[in-house]
C-alpha cells in the first residue's frame, strides 16, 4: 500500500506553486546572431511572489514584446523589420519532446516550416503549425505585415509548464509517481527573408576560410628578420 | 514469402528496433498490399498485458489550462451549458453600479452641409451667398443659442468659432502626445475611443499649418437626456484649414500620409457641452461626414480580398464593393 507521506508529498506537489520557469531555452542555444529586439525588464516587480492558492498565469513578459513602440526610422536609416512575438501557454506535451521540433524550424521561412511541419510524425508538430498560423495572421491584423509569407522564424524554443504528479503501482506494491507534463511554446516572426545562415558559429565556405587563412598568416610580425 | 511481405516483415522489425510506430499511411498502404491470408501483425499475440499495465496507473482528470481562452470562440449556448456541468451560476444579469452621463449617444438633428461647400471660390455668387447666409436666419439655431446663453452669458458665436479651433488643435496635439488627461478634457466620451483605438502602438506627427478661411457656427441644437433640466447642447463649426498627417506604425515605418505634403481639409465637427453641468466644457463629440465627400487617400499597402460566398437562390446578390478599399481606409488611422 503506498505510504501516507508520500501521498501528502505528491498532493502538496500538485498544489503548491510551481518552481519559477526554467531559464529559457535561449541559454542552451549556441552563440546567434543577436537579435534585433531590445531587453525589457522584469514582467513584475522583483519582492512580489504570487500566491499558492491563485492558478498560474504563465509567462508574461513575451506578449509584451509586442507593445513596444519603436520612434520612426529617419530617411538615412534601414527600415526596422515588423515582428510578432506569440506563445501558446501550458500545451499537453513534455518540454523535451518539443525541443526537436522547436529548435528544427529556427531560421526557416514560415512557408518551409509550415511545410516541414506537415510531414513531422509528432504531436508537437500540430502544435507549432497552430501557433505558426495564429502568429501569421496576428502579425498581418495588428503589425502592419503587408505579405503573410513575407515571414521568418527568428525564434522559436520551449519552456517547462505546469507538471502535475499522479500514482501509479509498480510490482510488488511498489509506488511511482507519473508526471503530466505540460509547456509554453514560444515563437517569434520576422517580417523579410530568412538568413542564410542563422547560427554564429556556421561553417564557412572553403572560398571564405582559405581567405581568413591567408589574411591570419599575412598578419604574422616575423621576429629577427631582414 | 512474397517480396512485399518480406519488406514489410523487415519495416516492422526495423520499426521495433528503433522504437518508432510505424506511420499509419505506411500500415494502411502494407495491409492493403498484402492478401488476407498474409497478414501483418500489429497487435501483440496477447493484449492482456497492456491491458493489466493501464490499471496500474491511477486515472486522473487533467484540467485543461486553456479554458478560457477557448471560452471566447463558444456561443452563448455553449457557455451555458459548460457553466452547468460545472455548477457555476451564470453572471448577474443586472449591473448595481451607478452610471453618470457625461455626453450624449451622438448627434442629433445633423447638419446637412450644402453640396459644392469647399469647390466654390468666395469671390462667385453662390460662394457669396453661403458666406453671407449667416446663422441668425436660422430659428431653431437662434433658439438653441437663446438657451446656451440663459446658462452662460457671455456665450458668442463669433467667438466660440476661435475657442473651438483651439479645442480641436489641444484634442490632436493632446492624441498625438497620448496625453489622456488633456484628451479627456477636450473630447467626449464617444469620440474618445474612436480617436485612441486608431492610434494605439503607433506614432501619430500632426499639425494644424493655418487656417484656409476663418471658422464658421453653421448649426445649433440643444436637447435633453431623462430630465428635462438635464440639458446638452451641440454646436457643429465648419473648420477649412491646411493640416500635415505622418502615421508611423510600430516599427517607425510611415503607413499614411507624409511629414512634408500638407493637405486642405474640410470638415464639420460637432461641439458638445453638458449645460446643466456646471463644470461642463465645450469638447470634440463627433464629426458629420456629408455623402459628397471625396474618399481620403488610400493608404499604401495591399490586403487579401476575402471571397464573397455565392448568393443562395432567393436572395439579392450582395453588391461586390471594394472591400479592400473599404477595410483599408478603415485601418487607416486618420486621427480626426
Amino acid at each position: 500500500m503506498l505510504s501516507a507521506r508520500i501521498l501528502q508529498r505528491i498532493i502538496a506537489t500538485n498544489a503548491a506553486w510551481p518552481g519559477g520557469i526554467t531559464a529559457a531555452a535561449a541559454t542552451l542555444l549556441p552563440s546567434r546572431v543577436p537579435s534585433s529586439v531590445p531587453e525589457l525588464g522584469p514582467a513584475r516587480p522583483a519582492g512580489v511572489r504570487a500566491m499558492s492558492f491563485l492558478p498560474p498565469t504563465g509567462p508574461r513578459r513575451w506578449p509584451l514584446y509586442n507593445e513596444q513602440v519603436f520612434p520612426p526610422t529617419g530617411a538615412d536609416e534601414a527600415p526596422r523589420p515588423a515582428f510578432v512575438c506569440h506563445v501558446k501557454t501550458n500545451v499537453k506535451y513534455s518540454t523535451k519532446k518539443m525541443w526537436y521540433i522547436a529548435s528544427m524550424i529556427r531560421g526557416m521561412s514560415i512557408e518551409e516550416a509550415l511545410k516541414q511541419l506537415q510531414f513531422v510524425n509528432k504531436k508537437g508538430a500540430q502544435i507549432v503549425s497552430e501557433a505558426l498560423k495564429e502568429a501569421q495572421e496576428m502579425a498581418v491584423r495588428d503589425h502592419n505585415v503587408e505579405f503573410k509569407n513575407n515571414l521568418w522564424v527568428a525564434e522559436s524554443f520551449a519552456t517547462k509548464g505546469r507538471v502535475l504528479k499522479g500514482l501509479r503501482r509498480h510490482a510488488r506494491a511498489r509506488p511511482g509517481i507519473v508526471h503530466y507534463r505540460y509547456t509554453h511554446y514560444f515563437v517569434r516572426l520576422e517580417e523579410g527573408a530568412p538568413p542564410e545562415q542563422y547560427y554564429a558559429d556556421a561553417p564557412l565556405p572553403p572560398e571564405e576560410m582559405l581567405k581568413r587563412w591567408l589574411e591570419q598568416r599575412r598578419q604574422r610580425t616575423i621576429t629577427h628578420s631582414l | 514469402m512474397t517480396t512485399v511481405l518480406k519488406s514489410a516483415i523487415v519495416i516492422g522489425t526495423v520499426a521495433k528496433a528503433c522504437r518508432l510506430k510505424v506511420p499509419q499511411q505506411t500500415r494502411q498502404i502494407l495491409a492493403a498490399q498484402l492478401p488476407a491470408s498474409e497478414q501483418m501483425r500489429f497487435k501483440h499475440w496477447n493484449p492482456k498485458f497492456r491491458v493489466l499495465r493501464g490499471k496500474k496507473i491511477i486515472k486522473v482528470e487533467l484540467p485543461n489550462f486553456n479554458e478560457d481562452e477557448e471560452a471566447k470562440q463558444l456561443s452563448p449556448d455553449e457557455i451555458r451549458k459548460k457553466l452547468k456541468e460545472k455548477g457555476m451560476l451564470p453572471p448577474r444579469p443586472w449591473q448595481e453600479r451607478t452610471m453618470s452621463i457625461g455626453c450624449t449617444g451622438g448627434v442629433f438633428e445633423e447638419y446637412v452641409p450644402p453640396e459644392g461647400d469647399g469647390k466654390v471660390s468666395i469671390v462667385s455668387t453662390t460662394g457669396a451667398k453661403q458666406r453671407l447666409t449667416a446663422l441668425e436666419k436660422k430659428g431653431k439655431s437662434m433658439l438653441s443659442v437663446r438657451k446656451i446663453r440663459s446658462y452662460d452669458e457671455e456665450f458668442d458665436v463669433g467667438e466660440f468659432a476661435e475657442q473651438a479651433v483651439e479645442i480641436y488643435k489641444a484634442a490632436h496635439q493632446a492624441l498625438t502626445a497620448r496625453d489622456k488627461a488633456t484628451l479627456h478634457a477636450n473630447v467626449t466620451e464617444l469620440a474618445y475611443p474612436k480617436m485612441m483605438q486608431n492610434v494605439r502602438h503607433k506614432t501619430v506627427r500632426w499639425q494644424l499649418l493655418k487656417s484656409l478661411e476663418p471658422p464658421r457656427v453653421v448649426h445649433v441644437r440643444h436637447t435633453d437626456i431623462l430630465n428635462k433640466e438635464n440639458v446638452f447642447a451641440q454646436v457643429t463649426v465648419r473648420l477649412h484649414t491646411q493640416q500635415l498627417l505622418a502615421i508611423y506604425d510600430r516599427f517607425g515605418r510611415l503607413m499614411y500620409g507624409s511629414e512634408v505634403v500638407g493637405k486642405d481639409v474640410l470638415e464639420y465637427v460637432v461641439f458638445e457641452k453638458h449645460l446643466a453641468d456646471e463644470y461642463g466644457r465645450w469638447r470634440i463629440h463627433s464629426k458629420v461626414v456629408p455623402d459628397w465627400m471625396p474618399a481620403r487617400d488610400p493608404v499604401t499597402r495591399t490586403w487579401r480580398k476575402e471571397p464573397v460566398p455565392p448568393p443562395e437562390e432567393g436572395e439579392a446578390e450582395p453588391e461586390k464593393g471594394d472591400q479592400g478599399a473599404e477595410t483599408g481606409e478603415k485601418a487607416a488611422a486618420a486621427a480626426s
